[in-house]
């Protein structure tokens, strides 16, 4: 394999970096077209209601108002899993479900309708924590989901979609365990992603049944899926995505905004844009699930894991989607991190008057390790083992395997990480800092330092499909046919690199077409960590494709075999003689060339970071400052510096290391409201309070693609949060279990008392 | 936003008349910082049917020393008075202040004036309309507050009448120091407020046909020693959760003059007169200062949820007069 490259692993701009910092790149907001329309949302006030009645006649004379539907006027599509949660209903199950829609000739009409429309509700109690939502008489979100206990299952993931991991002989592993720790530990602040630019969709109906919706997703080809299903199969869907401000999962599903743009559509025959304000985004668009395990582990006095038994309970909010997609990747990533020969741990989804969660970076894993790592702390302090030389032990190693997502056992074929956590840990100064469980590593009157640590890693680097084109030109230009959209981690700018590196042709010949489902074979999109190999392979494969199609070709011409023949800048040449060469126009300029590439999914390599984080606490008011963070990971190959060095900064924000300080939904568990959907009240890390970030990158090649990389994707957020819990703890000398960290319950664990929540 | 008139003024008089003509129907802009939120979001009782801006309005931009007195236009913004050497010299403590609020962006727009004026941050009252909102509190037409009940996380902890909102202006507590006078216009000419009888349990001493001209500060006592501190959550943006103002002189190691004010934790700035009492005439050590944090909390009743303030106002008030006495050692 080709040792130097030409673009992998340089520094370049990203393709569109100019375009956003000069404001000239067009996200969603900024689309107009003639005659379109505006949609806003009535959302109810109240968690849990019927509606027994509604009068929407003065909102539909209000001048400029086009279209008002209600429950009684839309067909019955639905989304969740199983697809219970209809579009629009009868019955409203969170502040802030949608109970009409309007079309009017601008936002603020829209707005204003939304008030005239009068709404009899019978109001219904509301449950809002999972034990309360278990007991026998607490109110019932959906019929088919008695005792609010979600079916489990994961239609897309296959008959044996993980939902449980059972192996082994749990008793037996207890018997051989030198401590055993057990309790209820949560994870359960429902952080917000918040990427910048809020949620929406442009959508054109077009009769009988066409319609093309305008997005600015994560994954622009899942919505088209997404959406027939919705549709129960009756729609013909065409997505149109253009750039995304960020997304950090969120913007992977936005069903139901599309579809409350689609019926608005439908209804007025105009294109319509429905663009959520930034507190509806905060407040009714999705957050990460909140996760609470009742658990017990055995152990080794040598960290060895003897036995994992538990229930894990998720609480989706008021449906879920994809929830029972974070159970079977959580299951698999906390097999990853804790290799142990005997497990029974239950999974049980539960659903509860409030906002629903979705996808979210960490997928699960996060969701679960946030919760499971306390647990396990506790077991290592009795042991009196380093919880560095834990991680090292148990996280999964050549010869290791797990139960991935699909419930199929994966032989790992991946690289050994104990290399990089060792490195990661030298960086830090991990052996000097760490001065045993619950202690702290300086002490400065009322100012106490702790460090902790945590790891993180992924199978869903190779999951599901992807496919691509590539098309070659005789001017010697290429695009690449795919429908991923760039959603902030610059990997648009990577796939360009990826065909240019295997074409040898300056970056700047390459091209992407929009992400049109139309145009575009099916992609996935950048998800689960999958965009630097999944992704990656299929448009490596077709350049390959491509450029194999082009070398027999040019053999033909130049009387000689393909494989006698390269090409470098637009010219093939004779291997043996490189001077010999023939420009691509001689393929003529009535001829283009297609590659087709495909990946296939492959869930037996893990990515991995580990995260160091030193705290320091004022113990007299409970203030919590992030001081320090190493980040250490192998990616196989660096495919674009200040990309991966971003990714892996991003360990801070949209709920990762800051929700164990200062990121939480507030929800009033009392009436339902989510209290701080707003930029002031939601805690959200300024640029102008950066601890102090390190980042230990190593380079191990991976059994992957040609450029043998599998990058870092979503996981960075990960790792940190457990580890702040843990810092915390050594630093005060008392154990704090909850997320996140407020100066109150610091205060209460100092005080020796149980903080709630 | 729903559509509003849209005035400029250039002068105090024109702002009153049009207030007057609106009868309480129209809501003064001038950096619009609060303002701007609050209607997008929907927020207020009612809606304004017109917006007065006021930053035309060319004689409230300055500060400037009368005869003694500090006058502080309502005009001038927060980052004038966050670098005005005046201010950082003689006044630090509001320096400071306005150094702490928002951002570079906000301080660079937002003024002094509707810093005090400013609503209140509850999120119960700023719940957005649209999202199943408005939650109905005694501020919007109902008969208690939501929040006594509900999250009350940041809520006040004394002197709630009824709502517990706190008044979120780091101003306000810097003010207190300095006994400052607030100087309000309307129809019927001008009156003085002191900036602790500024706030009432639902709002401000403000009339509906009224606006404030100007802060002006009384002479403070030579050679004084100040600070303020504020305890958020994050270093920039957040409002306080307490904060301390704090100003003493001293005759050799003893208290000769102090003031203490404490931010957000009640509906106003609190000034401690008790702790300030037992300080005087007393040199400062652990012992005093620890009873000057126990007298300045004494009459505090936090609901169920927000007891860690008094914990941190506590200590913050340690921690300021630890720092005047170590800086007034040094000075000496």
């Amino acid at each position: 394999m080709d040792e130097t490259f030409r673009h992998i692993g340089k520094k370049k701009a990203r393709v569109d970096a100019l375009d956003i910092v000069t404001g000239k790149a067009k996200f969603l907001n900024d689309l107009k077209f003639p005659e379109m329309l505006h949609g806003a949302v009535l959302r109810s006030p109240h968690p849990h209601a019927l509606i027994k009645d509604m009068d929407k006649t003065e909102a539909e004379s209000l001048p400029g108002v086009r279209a008002v539907l209600t429950w009684k006027d839309v067909p019955d599509w639905r989304g969740g899993t199983p697809r219970y949660t209809r579009i629009l209903d009868q019955k409203v199950r969170y502040v802030g479900d949608a109970v009409a829609l309007i079309a009017a000739e601008d936002e603020e009409i829209a707005r204003e309708a939304t008030k005239r429309i009068r709404v009899e509700y019978e109001i219904l109690p509301g449950v809002f924590d999972m034990d309360e939502a278990q007991k026998p008489d607490a109110p019932q979100l959906y019929e088919q989901f008695p005792g609010n206990v979600v079916t489990p299952g994961m239609p897309f993931f296959g008959p044996k979609s993980l939902r449980e991991v059972v192996m082994g002989n749990v008793e037996k592993g207890f018997q051989d365990a030198e401590v055993i720790s057990e309790g209820i530990f949560g994870y359960e602040n429902i952080p917000n992603p918040i990427p910048l630019e809020s949620p929406g969709a442009i959508a054109l109906w077009e009769e009988p049944n066409h319609l093309t919706l305008w997005v600015s997703n994560q994954a622009s080809y899942m919505d088209k899926i997404t959406l027939f299903h919705v549709t129960n199969r009756t729609v013909n869907v065409r997505i149109i995505g253009g750039p995304c401000g960020g997304s950090f999962g969120s913007k992977f599903m936005s069903w139901q905004i599309q579809c409350y743009a689609a019926l608005l559509s439908r209804a007025t025959g105009k294109p319509l844009k429905l663009v959520l304000t930034k507190e509806e985004h905060l407040a009714t668009f999705t957050l990460r699930p909140a996760s609470r395990i009742h658990a017990k582990v055995g152990m080794k006095k040598d960290g060895t894991l003897t036995a994992i038994q538990g229930e894990w309970w998720i609480d989706t909010g008021y449906y879920s989607m994809t929830t029972q997609a974070q159970v079977a990747v959580g299951c698999g990533e906390l097999q990853i991190m804790a290799q142990c020969s005997n497990w029974d741990l239950r999974t049980k989804i539960i659903c509860t008057n409030r906002n629903a969660s979705g996808i979210v970076r960490g997928f699960g894993g996060q969701e679960l390790k946030c919760a499971f790592i306390p647990l396990l702390s506790l077991a290592m302090e009795k042991a009196e083992i380093d919880p560095l030389e834990f991680l090292k032990k148990n996280f999964v190693q050549p010869g290791g395997g797990y139960f991935w997502r699909d419930g199929i056992w994966y032989d790992y074929r991946g690289i050994d990480y104990r290399k990089v956590m060792e490195e990661g840990a030298e960086r830090f100064g991990w052996r000097e800092k760490w001065k045993g469980w619950l202690k702290p590593t300086a002490v400065n009157g009322p100012k106490r330092r702790g460090v902790g640590v945590g790891i993180h890693g992924n199978a869903d680097i190779g999951e599901d499909a992807s496919e691509a084109y590539v098309r070659l030109y005789p001017d010697a230009t290429a695009t690449i046919h795919s429908c991923v959209t760039e959603h902030g981690t610059g990997q648009i700018t990577n796939y360009i690199r990826m065909v240019a590196e295997v074409l040898k042709i300056p970056m700047e010949w390459v091209s992407l077409t929009p992400a049109d489902s139309m145009m575009t074979p099916y992609e996935f999109g950048p998800a689960g960590s999958r965009g630097t190999y999944a992704i990656g392979a299929a448009v490596i494969a077709a350049a390959e494709d491509a450029k194999k199609t082009l070398l027999e070709l040019f053999a033909k011409k130049m009387s000689l075999q393909p494989q006698d023949l390269d090409t470098e800048d637009g010219f093939v040449f004779v291997k043996a003689r490189p001077d010999k060469r023939l420009s691509w126009k001689a393929m003529s300029v009535d001829r283009t060339i297609t590659g087709y590439g495909r990946f296939e999914p492959d869930y037996s390599l893990t990515n991995c970071m580990i995260s160091f984080v030193e705290v320091e606490v004022d113990t007299e008011t409970g203030k919590l400052i992030l001081l320090r963070v190493v980040n250490a990971t192998d990616v196989g190959r660096i495919i674009d510096p200040p990309g991966l060095e971003n990714q892996l900064n991003g360990c801070l924000g949209s709920g990762g290391i800051d929700s164990a300080i200062f990121e939480e939904m507030v929800l009033d568990r009392k009436r339902g409201y989510l209290l701080n959907a707003n930029l002031i009240d939601y805690k959200w890390r300024s640029f102008l309070e950066l601890p102090v970030i390190k980042n230990v990158v190593l380079e191990t090649p991976m059994p992957t693609h040609r450029f043998q990389a599998v990058g870092v994707g979503e996981i960075a957020t990960s790792p940190g949060p457990s580890a702040i819990l843990m810092a915390v703890s050594n630093a005060i000398g008392r154990w704090v279990h909850h997320y996140p960290l407020t100066p109150e319950r610091i205060l209460m664990a100092l005080r020796g008392e149980e903080a709630q929540g | 936003m729903k559509l509003f008139e849209h005035h400029q003024v250039r002068s105090v008089t024109q702002a009153i008349r049009l207030l007057e003509r609106y009868g309480g129907r129209a809501k003064l802009n001038a950096g619009g910082t609060d303002l701007l939120g609050l209607l997008k979001a929907d927020v207020l009782p009612e809606y304004p049917e017109a917006v007065i801006d006021i930053k035309p309005i060319r004689n409230l931009k300055k500060i400037k020393l009368e005869k003694g007195l500090l006058k502080i236009g309502a005009l001038v913004k927060l980052a004038d008075l966050a670098e005005s050497s005046l201010m950082r010299s003689q006044y630090p403590i509001l320096a400071e202040a306005a150094l702490r609020i928002g951002s570079p962006q906000l301080r660079n727009v937002a003024t002094i004036g509707g810093n005090l004026c400013q609503d209140v941050r509850c999120w119960y009252y700023r719940y957005p309309c649209h999202i199943g909102g408005p939650i109905l509190c005694l501020r919007k037409g109902g008969n208690t507050c939501p929040a006594v009940r509900g999250d009350h996380r940041y809520h006040a902890i004394m002197g709630g009448k009824g709502c517990m909102a706190v008044c979120p202006s780091d101003l306000a507590t810097a003010l207190s120091v300095y006994d400052a006078q607030v100087v309000i216009s309307g129809p019927d000419g001008e009156r003085n407020v002191l900036i602790m009888d500024f706030y009432y349990p639902l709002g401000y001493a403000l009339q509906k046909n009224e606006m404030v001209k100007e802060v002006f500060l009384p002479p403070i006592p030579q050679s004084s020693k100040q600070k303020f501190i504020k305890f958020t959550l994050r270093k920039p943006i957040d409002f306080a959760l307490v904060s301390v103002a704090c100003l003493l002189g001293f005759k050799g190691d003893e208290v000769a003059d102090a003031r203490i004010a404490l931010g957000a934790i009640s509906p106003s700035p609190i000034r401690a007169y008790g702790a300030e009492k037992r300080l005087i005439g007393s040199p400062i050590n652990e012992t005093i200062v620890h009873e000057v944090a126990e007298i300045a909390l004494r009459d505090t009743k936090p609901l169920s949820g927000n007891g860690y303030k008094v914990n941190i106002a506590k200590t913050l008030i340690k921690r300021v007069l630890a720092d005047l006495r170590f800086n007034q050692k040094v000075d000496r």
